[in-house]
């Protein structure tokens, strides 16, 4: 080192060792890049605030980088807006498919009902859709319409509205209410402070709300909740913190206020007549009643059923409990019960067994076959039926025999007794209490008949009048004698002359023998048996009774011999 | 695609035939009855400017008077640019025009124009002649003679304030 480089080293040394170091820097890309580096988000952040310059300067570099990725490598960029083209899709949709949804909820739930029928009409008239009349009653408010506006120049800045409103030229509108609300300013507001916040137009509310550099102005139908300005003075702060400086300097041009529809988009708000909670309660109602029919109508049915089937059990315990029925089968066909089975004919019929039960025997339908039941009260029935015994006999059931007493014919008791000794009847038929009413018929006869006398005038010569009586008795007596031999009794006639005083006894006794003699001969030529006959004579030998004419006679008696059916009866 | 938009204000004297002049060209959605009540009445008209660009003009039709007071005043707070429209047959509203567009100057600073001399279809009962026609060219940038009966630049004069507008305020459409 000579003296000139060591002077300079001691002049200049610090500064050329900066110098030095600052060349190394400049000529090293690497230190360059880390020194851009540190300064480059702060000079980006400064530009960006001072101007936007940097934003046009990196517009076609940026774009054209974006342009060639996506270019070469969508699938990339696919994924990556993803998850922001999901939701917004979404979003899109549903708003879409919400009011649709809206609409034809409503025009279903009023369609049928007396309004809707006559809002119907009021549609036609009005030449509305229907579903759009329908949306236009039943809501409390809907944001039909919503302009961003500068405040600046009255130009429009955004607007949104509902599918169903029908507007106008949106940029007119926007600054024809500039210039209305200028003029109201001008007019009724001296110090210009005042502001125009709400017009009512019929059935739409205008509200405007007002902020440093836009207003927003919303047009509602309806009456909306004060709560809704709060709401939209926070969509419009929103917008302003948003949108910044793009808001405050806006002059026409739409792409500095980008996604400010979506923002707008929020004020479409709508609420319907009925709170939520309240319109669920209505929707449940119909609902209720309707399961309550339903519940009303299965408790109906199931009570219907189920009292067809006590009907049915009924039917069917009590005639397999009735006597001579045997169920094969009960059946309901329908409003029909049909009950199959055998029947014997001595049993109730269906008809009665289900009246005594206090069934109905409307619906009733018999399949029956007849049968010979066993069943005792059915024999004895049938046993009461095959005896045919008459009214004057009474016949009892007494521990599993039958017990008749009382008279009967003697024809009934023979052929009865033959049944029994036949065992036709089945079961024991006690007839020792019956007595034969032919029997006793005879025995009153023969008590009527028991001592007949017939007067003779003299000798054996009998009075016109005791002749023909004699001949009838005669008659009578024969045929006393007949009854009481097919009856089985011994019927014993006893004949008894007499004669009066008069003469010599041994006249009187030939007489007498003589006169008895006739009435016999006249008996036995009635067919009366002679073993039946008896002769004895009475000869009344006192002359003193010599003018009794009334020993001149011949004396008849009946009498029964032992045994007779009667004798037991018989009061003498 | 962006979209554009600019208020302009047609600004002239009592019955020089603004409305008129433009109601063929524009979108009528207002009654005029909008100009008797409150003093202005909107409409707007797109123009198509070079570049496949459209430009939405919001025409602030302001009731005709010879001097703005102070609701005229609020009308034409944000313009972007002006119509000022004149009858040739009557020259003293070249000078209502002259006065309004002064006033306007003075409140709301220098903004691109048009300036209508209308009535053309009555050129025979003009008052302002073609020496009075060549001053009014120098001293207003763009005159255009107009007629609102048979439209005659009417077109032309909006699609040159639209172009005027776009260049001061939308450069990066040109």
């Amino acid at each position: 080192m000579n003296d000139l480089e060591e002077l300079k080293t001691l002049l200049f040394g610090a500064e050329k060792r900066a110098l030095d170091s600052i060349t190394e820097r400049v000529q090293k890309p690497e230190t360059r890049a880390a020194d851009v580096a540190d300064v480059l988000p702060e000079a980006i952040r400064l530009s960006h605030r001072e101007g936007g310059e940097l934003v046009e300067t990196l517009r076609e570099p940026v774009g054209e980088c974006l342009r060639d990725s996506c270019r070469n490598e969508p699938e990339r960029y696919a994924d990556a807006l993803y998850p922001v083209m999901g939701p917004a899709i979404r979003k899109s949709i549903l708003s879409a498919l919400r009011a649709f949804a809206q609409q034809i909820n409503e025009t279903i739930e009023q369609s049928l009902t007396p309004r809707g029928i006559r809002w119907r009409f009021d549609a036609w008239r009005a030449g509305v859709p229907f579903g759009e009349y329908v949306v236009q009653r039943t809501l409390l408010y809907r944001v039909e319409q919503a302009y961003l506006i500068s405040r600046d120049n009255g130009l429009l800045i955004g607007h949104v509205h509902h599918q169903a409103s029908r507007i106008k030229d949106s940029d007119a509108v926007s600054a024809m209410f500039t210039a209305i609300q200028d003029f109201i300013k001008e007019s009724f507001s001296p110090d210009r402070s005042g502001r125009l916040e709400t017009a009512d137009m019929g059935e739409f509310t205008l509200w405007a709300v007002h902020g440093p550099h836009a207003l927003l102005v919303c047009v509602i139908r309806g009456v909306p909740p004060r709560s809704l300005r709060g709401d939209l003075s926070a969509i419009l702060e929103r917008i302003h913190f948003r949108y910044g400086d793009g808001i405050r300097d806006y002059s026409g041009d739409t792409s500095t206020m980008a996604g400010v529809e979506e923002e707008l988009a929020e004020c479409l708000r709508f609420e319907a007549i009925q709170a939520a909670d309240e319109k669920k309660r209505r929707s449940f109602l119909p609902l209720v009643v309707v399961t309550l029919l339903i519940v009303a109508l299965m408790a109906w049915f199931g009570y219907r059923n189920w009292e067809a089937r006590q009907e049915l059990l009924t039917l069917q315990d009590v005639l397999e409990d009735t006597p001579g029925w045997y169920v094969a089968d009960v059946e309901r066909t329908g409003k029909a019960l049909t009950v199959r089975g055998l029947r014997d004919p001595l049993a109730a019929s269906i008809e009665e067994v289900a009246s005594d039960a206090g069934l109905s025997t409307d619906r009733l339908v018999a399949d029956l076959q007849p049968f010979q039941s066993l069943d005792p009260e059915i024999v004895y029935q049938r046993t009461l039926a095959a005896l045919d015994a008459p009214s004057s006999a009474s016949v009892t059931y007494d521990a599993g025999r039958i017990v008749v007493i009382g008279s009967a014919s003697q024809v009934w008791i023979d052929a009865t007794e033959q049944k029994v000794a036949s065992g036709a009847f089945g079961m024991s038929v006690e007839l020792d209490g019956v007595s034969s009413i032919d029997l006793e018929q005879l025995r009153a006869d023969v008590a009527a008949a028991r001592e007949v006398q017939f007067a003779f005038t003299e000798g054996t010569e009998l009075s016109d009048a005791d002749a023909s009586a004699l001949r009838d008795h005669v008659t009578k007596v024969s045929s006393l004698v007949s009854e009481a031999d097919r009856l089985g009794a011994t019927l014993n006639v006893s004949i008894i002359g007499e004669a009066d005083a008069i003469g010599t006894v041994e006249l009187n006794t030939d007489l007498a023998a003589r006169r008895a003699s006739l009435a016999e001969q006249m008996l036995i030529e009635q067919g009366v048996s002679a073993e039946r006959l008896s002769t004895s004579l009475i000869v009344d030998g006192d002359l003193a009774n010599a003018t009794n004419l009334e020993r001149r006679r011949v004396s008849i008696l009946l009498e029964f011999d032992s045994p007779s059916p009667a004798t037991d009866a018989d009061p003498e | 695609m962006n979209q554009f938009s600019a208020k302009v204000c047609i600004l002239g004297d009592f019955a020089v035939g603004k409305t008129s002049t433009v109601e063929r060209f524009v979108n009528n959605q207002f009654s005029e009855k909008y100009l008797t009540t409150i003093g202005v009445k909107i409409d707007t008209k797109d123009v198509s400017l070079s570049g496949d660009v459209t430009l939405k003009l919001v025409l602030w039709d302001v009731a005709g008077t010879d001097r703005f007071s102070g609701v005229e005043f609020a009308y034409l707070r944000g313009a972007s640019g002006y119509i000022l429209v004149a009858d040739g047959t009557r020259s003293r509203t070249i000078s209502a025009v002259r006065t309004l567009k002064e006033q306007s100057f003075d409140r709301y600073g220098e903004l691109p124009s048009v300036f209508l001399l209308n009535k053309a279809d009555l050129t025979r009962e003009w008052e302002v002649s073609d020496e009075d026609q060549r001053r009014l060219s120098e001293e207003f940038a763009n005159v255009y003679v107009t007629s609102a009966k048979t439209g005659d630049n009417v077109t032309a004069a909006l699609g040159r304030l639209g172009e005027m507008i776009a260049e001061r305020d939308f450069p990066k459409t040109q």
